[in-house]
């Protein structure tokens, strides 16, 4: 035996063993991507170079074999620059994507890709719970949410982006009808924490932290729970019936609501903090905002989302025939129709740019305009002129597009000497909402009006209390990203509650670079949307005007979904490497290596794009099956795996025994599942044993939701023995 | 060269004589590019048969030296220097001057089959720089107009 | 009167065949034309020597076809005026009286393609000197003696390689040459081998009884036809007479030769490649260790010597290890060859002692830069070494010493430039040749070689960005650090020495979008002077773009949107009118 030190612990290995084998044996972990033992030593990757008191190269010791005395640092400031840089080298020649896009730019995060695969494949109940790993409330969402993901979804390159929101709907209307499912919630930890606000935040962050196992308890103002997707969001988009059985499933894992209690008036902040270890401040923004045009004060002059909730409750506003709504968005959207199905005869949008500018939806435009709403573009109120107090008309100043301002938008700018003027017999205000100051007074607000909570870390000016949504920072925004914040605030407060120090930092992915997908090769498959009610009919009544997906209209709009996320992401050797060192492969970017390529047979994918040449594969189809079915091509920077004359793996002497899918440490070769569309799923893997010709074989078995998804043979018998993966499978069985 | 014209009988000599010598793959492909012209299709899995090396490692070797072509070249195979006496006495210029006069670019071979082009690794002469090789002969201390005619001498030799 | 034809690689290309066969047509008497291989003065090629019945040599220089008669008259006239036009001046003489030939002793002067020249120069006695009269480990001692250390490139001793590969266990060893010279601008030894093969079979067949192997393998790269011809040859020849085979001069020694071509990669001159690339795979370099001396051709011990090496073994046998040491440094002892090219009036291959100065080279020997402009720095070891300033011209010839510029003895390349060569595009020539020839293992190399080479082009591009020189460097460091073999390990040497002594230049590339050398077509401009201009239309006509307009005998000018900076106005114009900047 020889003895050595490694980061100064003392250990013995035996002669002739290498370092790497000296460290794993001691559970040091040292990183590799080349090495595996089936196959022989390579030493390509030369990640796991670790230093050696007294030489002076670095050594790989995968090959660097032990000797008496040796003093090795497997994590030195030399060896962890020097795998950096390797893996930034690697990872700027690595054109993939780990997550899809439409995941990235959900402010929650969600599972957009994995669920609309689920829905693809028909398992809508896998489906409700990735979703439900983010979203509390994806019924709700699904109808209401101006759908960032679908803003980045590829498919819009080819004809239009995947209807991701309505498919969230749809699972989450599949799952409402039946069984609905219920989280696992964690044994109670005796944690105590207060949510002020039972908005879409308060109540996300309130459904996380009880499956964690608090204690908590929502305070609302309002009789019932939802915020301003109950009060903000009108029947005819988010029927109150299914914001009911979603808030009443939030309700069954054990949150206590209390309703009616205002802050400021039936409880203080500091009150909540003396009976709670926590407390989160999720008001939202419950006051419409001035344009400061002169006339406001009068009658007939309403704010938006005063308006909605008063018909909501139902009080309406007199409006009476001619309604002239001020303002672009969404809330403009909704109570443009709202005042529409009130009976107003003549309902105006006046927006100061064009249709193009609008942040509304497009649907919402649409929609809107076949129910008969005049939109006059390319207008600004100069002022709200009144008789005896009553607001009789607009005076609108005629607007032109200029040069575009920071947010790429073309300013809109005056046109010098025209207005217009517009009778109307009322005005609603729809061009944003702002924090009730008064009910706050207890936190730092920041120069907006708004409360100041860490981005990270959500906490506020006193210890334990958390803040997000509507009332921080930057003010009011989407539910989504209220949510997001809701969902990350969870984990902040679970933390903190637990004494532990939260990691915030953002692990590395790898992203494609837009500019270089090529579509071409894609067909077109026009965009489904669920039926709506018609213009005639809906105009007239507060009915859901969407009547939501049919189960084949969902199947095929998620079969449209282009699968832009890795399959292995969540077991990446690579990306695992990559995220434990704090890498920046930006700065190298450069030409790709090779072309985006696809090739598959009925169990295996190969894509040389995100290959990083270790050589396992071609290794171990050579040295371990003596089949060499592929090698590696050319040499250098462009160097391929393939197999000769780059023929499809169907024409080689594969035999699919899949021990190149097993070996190959990112997802350049993968499986495919036994299912349609292929779904990047956080897969559970075991090894099991069957029995094939009368011998016991090992197989890898990879299991989602309870059901199997690949099986793959994993030792000599099971490789060789010419069995089908359905055999396999049914083995398993 | 038609693909489905070659003549595998060509190859015995060189398939009795290595076949079964370890270790002579290299010499094996050269042996046959100097037969074809190139590596066929067909011959490489024909090697592959008789020297029991899978494809996929024959095809591994013949594209990682630049000595090896699986397309046929044309009568006349430029290889232009780019060695670094070379790149020093502007070689650039030799390479374009050869581009515009024959309309291809490095690797590519003209419509008429007369001329291909390939720019190699540091020929040795680097004396004579710029230098370039057509088939066995070297061509030293090239200036445009120098090469110009030498294209066209040896375009008029052709017909 | 024997009438010799130098016959190298070089000289062919320069005509040498075609005044040989001219000279055959003559009536000079065919028996007194004969041929030999390199003498060296690559630029006054083709050579032609004509020995007396004294073995007095008058040597003539860059003849052509159309002196073949000249010579015929000289032959039966002995008028020598009539050469008069051809005879090598004092001053080119100089070139070679100047040098200390040892590896090159024979070279330019031998008929290579014949035994019986090279024993009548007294080859073949070391080997029988070796084998009749000392034990392997005497002449590993004498060798060790000599203080020869490795002329690929890194000064490896030569003893300490031998000692190794002959303490393995194991009756099967291999002796190994490596003649895959692969560096741009070096071709020392394709003119050992075209020149004087047999001195290469004699130094092998040293070593091989050195080190126990009974096989000898040279590994040449196939860009070199004639001295895989000559080779072969002089192979034939000594197995002939019984020099190659079994029972050597009588006794137990037996060596085999044989000659593998390489097939274009020069990641084979590295040595574990080089084995891949024996055993007919692609030539990726293996781990070490295990080491060549350990685990080499199939995987038994194997000793891998360059050409220049075994070069001078004969020698050092002949006369003894201290007679070699006696020339060169305390670190470095001996001769180098180098190949001088480039920029400098006088190139060729130049052997001197170790010690000597650059200077000596490029000056004394080589005359110094062929154009007006001024010496700027000499690039040594090829992709793998680096630039030398003209501020550091007096540095010796000696590995530590050449090691401490940042660049490298390296294998002998010696390429010249001056002013008007950019030192960031010289870089990127370099870069762009290692990420060609990077055989695509591991990652540093692979990547890491592409990554520098964007950068270095878009620098010269003028599209660099405050930071590059830093991240250059940073990537330089950790390329040296982590890639897998020589190759990529030393591929950052002419970007860091460029970096080091020519950073002014980097930051003009990066900061003002300037090419100081005028070189980078990206970063500079064409424009006539109307003054000098004398409306001749040559630049008009020549343009290939028609970017230059302007009426006979007025000034022209150059349309510089049209432009695209291919520089023909530049030389074709008579009057210096065309001005780049």
């Amino acid at each position: 035996m020889i003895n050595l030190t490694i980061n100064g612990k003392a250990i013995t290995a035996p002669e002739g063993s290498t370092i790497l084998e000296a460290a794993r044996a001691n559970g040091i972990d040292i990183p590799t991507l080349c090495y595996d033992k089936a196959v022989e030593v390579y030493g390509a990757c030369g990640l796991c170079v670790v230093e050696a008191e007294g030489i002076p190269k670095l050594l790989r010791s995968c090959s660097a074999k032990v000797s008496e005395g040796m003093v090795v640092n497997t994590e030195s400031e030399r060896v962890v620059r020097s795998r950096k840089i390797a893996m930034e080298l690697l990872m700027s020649a690595h054109d993939g994507d780990c997550v899809a896009p439409c995941q990235l730019n959900c402010p929650a995060r969600t599972d957009c890709q994995g669920y609309v695969g689920l829905i693809a494949n028909g398992e809508y109940d896998a489906a409700i719970k990735l979703i439900k790993n983010k979203i509390s409330l994806p019924a709700s969402i699904g109808r209401v949410c101006p759908h960032p993901c679908e803003k980045a979804c590829r498919r819009q390159n080819v004809e239009e982006p995947i209807n991701i929101a309505q498919l969230k709907a749809f699972a989450a209307d599949m799952d409402l009808k039946a069984d609905s499912y219920m989280p696992d919630v964690q044994e109670s930890t005796g944690k105590k924490v207060a949510i002020i606000g039972g908005g879409p935040a308060g109540l996300t962050a309130a459904y996380y932290l009880t499956i964690m196992g608090h204690s908590v308890t929502v305070y609302d103002m309002m009789e019932k729970m939802g915020g301003m997707l109950r009060y903000g969001i009108p029947q005819y988009r988010l029927p109150k019936e299914v914001l009911d059985k979603e808030i009443s499933l939030i309700e069954k894992t054990g949150v206590k609501f209390v309703n009616n209690s205002k802050l400021g008036k039936d409880f203080t902040i500091e009150s909540l903090k003396a009976e709670n270890d926590a407390v989160i401040v999720a008001v939202g923004a419950w006051k419409s905002s001035s344009m400061r045009t002169p006339g406001e004060e009068l009658d007939g002059v309403y704010g938006g989302i005063d308006f909605l909730r008063g018909v909501i409750q139902g009080n309406a506003p007199e409006i009476g025939e001619k309604v002239a709504i001020c303002g672009g968005g969404n809330t403009a959207m909704d109570a443009c129709r709202t005042a529409v199905r009130l009976g107003a005869k003549e309902v105006y949008v006046v927006y100061r740019r064009t249709r193009a500018e609008m942040p509304a939806d497009k649907l919402e435009i649409d929609e809107a305009e076949e129910e008969g709403v005049i939109y006059k573009f390319l207008t600004n109120p100069l002022s709200f002129n009144g008789e005896d107090g009553k607001v009789k008309s607009i005076t609108l100043q005629v607007m032109e597009l200029g040069e575009p301002d920071a947010s790429g938008r073309r300013r809109p700018v005056p046109v010098e000497g025209k207005t217009e003027e517009i009778a109307v017999d009322s005005v609603i205000l729809a061009i944003g909402q702002k924090l009730v100051q008064g009910d706050v007074s207890e936190l730092e607000l920041n120069e907006r009006g708004n409360i100041v909570a860490d981005a990270d870390f959500f906490t506020t000016s006193i210890d334990g209390v958390f803040a997000i949504g509507d009332a921080t920072n930057r003010g009011a925004s989407i539910a989504i990203e209220a949510i997001g914040e809701a969902d990350r605030c969870a984990k902040a407060v679970d933390a903190y509650l637990n004494g532990q120090e939260l990691d915030t930092r953002v692990p590395y992915i790898s992203k494609r670079d837009e500019d270089t997908i090529d579509y071409s090769d894609r067909e077109k498959k026009d965009r489904v949307n669920p039926k709506v009610l018609p213009a005639d009919v809906r105009n007239k009544n507060f009915d859901e005007v969407s009547l939501g997906f049919t189960e084949d209209e969902a199947k095929a709009e998620a079969d449209r979904c282009l699968e832009c996320g890795c399959r292995e992401y969540y077991k990446c050797k690579f990306l695992n490497v990559a995220q434990r060192y704090d890498i920046n492969p930006e700065r190298f970017k450069g030409e790709m290596p090779q072309k985006y390529s696809h090739d598959e047979n009925a169990f295996i994918e190969r894509n040389t794009s995100k290959c990083i040449l270790c050589g396992l594969c071609v290794r171990s189809c050579r040295e371990v099956m003596k089949l060499s079915s592929i090698g590696l091509m050319g040499r250098g920077f462009t160097t391929d795996v393939s197999p000769a004359f780059s023929l499809p793996l169907d024409e080689t002497n594969c035999n699919n025994c899949g021990l190149c899918v097993q070996l190959c440490p990112t997802g350049s070769l993968t499986e495919k599942f036994n299912l349609p569309k292929q779904v990047p799923l956080n897969e559970q893997y075991s090894e099991e044993f069957v029995e094939i010709d009368g011998k016991k074989s090992s197989v890898v078995v990879s299991r989602y939701n309870g059901k199997i998804l690949r099986v793959i043979p994993n030792d000599e018998v099971s490789r060789n023995s010419g069995l089908s993966r359905e055999q396999l499978r049914a083995l398993v069985d | 060269m038609d693909r489905s014209k070659v003549d595998l009988s060509l190859l015995d000599g060189v398939l009795s004589e290595y076949a079964q010598v370890k270790g002579s793959l290299i010499t094996i492909l050269q042996h046959t590019q100097d037969i074809y012209g190139y590596l066929p299709k067909e011959a490489i899995e024909l090697i592959s048969e008789k020297t029991g090396i899978a494809t996929s490692e024959i095809m591994g070797v013949g594209t990682f030296y630049t000595q090896f072509r699986f397309e046929p070249v044309g009568k006349y195979l430029i290889m232009l220097c780019q060695g670094t006496a070379c790149h020093v006495n502007s070689s650039e210029l030799i390479l374009q001057t050869i581009k515009d006069e024959l309309g291809i670019d490095d690797g590519q071979t003209t419509e008429d089959g007369l001329f291909s082009l390939k720019c190699v690794a540091c020929l040795g002469c680097c004396s004579l720089s710029p230098v370039m090789m057509i088939n066995e002969d070297t061509y030293g201390s090239l200036t445009p107009d120098k090469t110009k005619k030498i294209l066209k001498e040896l375009r008029e030799a052709a017909q | 009167m024997r009438i010799v034809i130098g016959q190298g690689s070089c000289g062919i290309a320069a005509g040498a065949e075609k005044v040989r066969k001219a000279l055959l047509n003559t009536n000079i008497n065919k028996d007194d034309i004969s041929i030999t291989g390199c003498i060296g003065m690559c630029y006054l090629e083709p050579i032609v020597d004509i020995y007396d019945d004294n073995n007095e040599v008058t040597r003539l220089v860059q003849v052509s076809e159309n002196d073949a008669e000249t010579i015929a008259q000289y032959a039966q006239s002995g008028d020598k005026s009539l050469l008069d036009k051809l005879i090598v001046s004092d001053e080119d003489s100089e070139f070679l009286t100047k040098q200390t030939r040892i590896a090159l002793r024979n070279c330019g002067i031998i008929n290579p393609e014949k035994i019986d020249e090279y024993v009548g120069a007294g080859g073949y006695e070391a080997i029988k000197k070796a084998l009749t009269k000392m034990t392997p480990e005497e002449v590993i001692d004498v060798v060790k003696t000599s203080g020869i250390g490795g002329r690929g490139g890194a000064g490896f001793p030569t003893w300490f390689k031998w000692n190794a590969a002959r303490s393995s266990e194991g009756e099967e060893k291999y002796l190994i040459c490596n003649a895959d010279e692969g560096d741009p601008g070096a071709f020392m030894d394709r003119a050992v081998i075209e020149s004087d093969p047999h001195n290469l079979i004699e130094g092998m067949l040293i070593g091989a009884y050195a080190i126990g192997a009974k096989h000898a393998v040279v590994y040449v790269r196939a860009e070199y036809p004639l001295a895989i011809k000559r080779l072969k040859k002089a192979i034939e020849q000594a197995k002939e007479k019984g020099l190659i085979g079994n029972n050597i001069f009588g006794t137990d020694f037996s060596c085999d030769f044989m000659i593998k071509a390489g097939a274009g990669a020069f990641v084979c001159g590295e040595e574990t490649a080089l084995i891949e690339s024996l055993e007919g795979h692609r030539g990726m370099p293996r781990l070490k260790p295990p080491f060549p001396a350990q685990s080499g051709f199939w995987r038994k011990p194997s000793n891998i010597n360059n050409v220049e090496t075994f070069a001078n073994i004969a020698w050092i046998i002949n006369n003894g290890g201290e007679a070699f040491a006696a020339m060169g440094t305390e670190g470095s002892k001996g001769t180098k060859v180098f190949a001088v090219t480039g920029k400098v009036k006088r190139s060729g291959l130049v052997e001197i002692p170790m010690g000597k100065t650059l200077r000596d080279v490029i000056f004394d020997i080589g005359g110094g830069m062929k154009t007006d402009k001024d010496f700027k720095a000499v690039q040594m070891g090829g992709p793998s070494g680096g630039c030398i300033p003209a501020n550091l011209i007096d540095t010796v010839i000696d590995y530590k010493a050449l090691g401490a510029t940042g660049a490298i003895m390296g294998s002998g390349g010696m390429v010249v430039m001056d002013e008007s060569t950019c030192m960031v595009g010289m870089a990127k020539f370099f870069l762009d040749f290692t990420a060609k020839e990077s055989c695509g293992k591991c990652i540093h190399c692979r990547i890491g070689t592409k990554r520098m080479l964007e950068m270095l082009d878009r620098i010269t591009k003028g599209e660099g960005k405050e930071g590059d020189i830093e991240l250059l460097e940073e990537l330089c460091y950790s390329i040296k650090d982590g890639a897998l073999c020589g190759l990529g390990q030393t591929a950052p040497n002419p970007v860091l020495t460029t970096i080091k002594y020519f950073r002014d230049e980097y930051e003009a590339h990066i900061k003002d979008k300037k090419c100081p050398a005028g070189e980078c077509s990206d970063l500079i401009e064409y424009r006539i002077d109307a003054d000098k201009c004398k409306g001749c239309t040559l630049c008009a006509r020549n343009c290939p773009v028609n970017a230059i307009s302007g009426e006979v005998k007025k000034p022209h000018i150059i349309d510089t949107d049209k432009c695209i900076k291919c520089g023909k106005c530049y030389t074709v114009c008579k009057f210096g009118a065309v001005v780049k900047e």
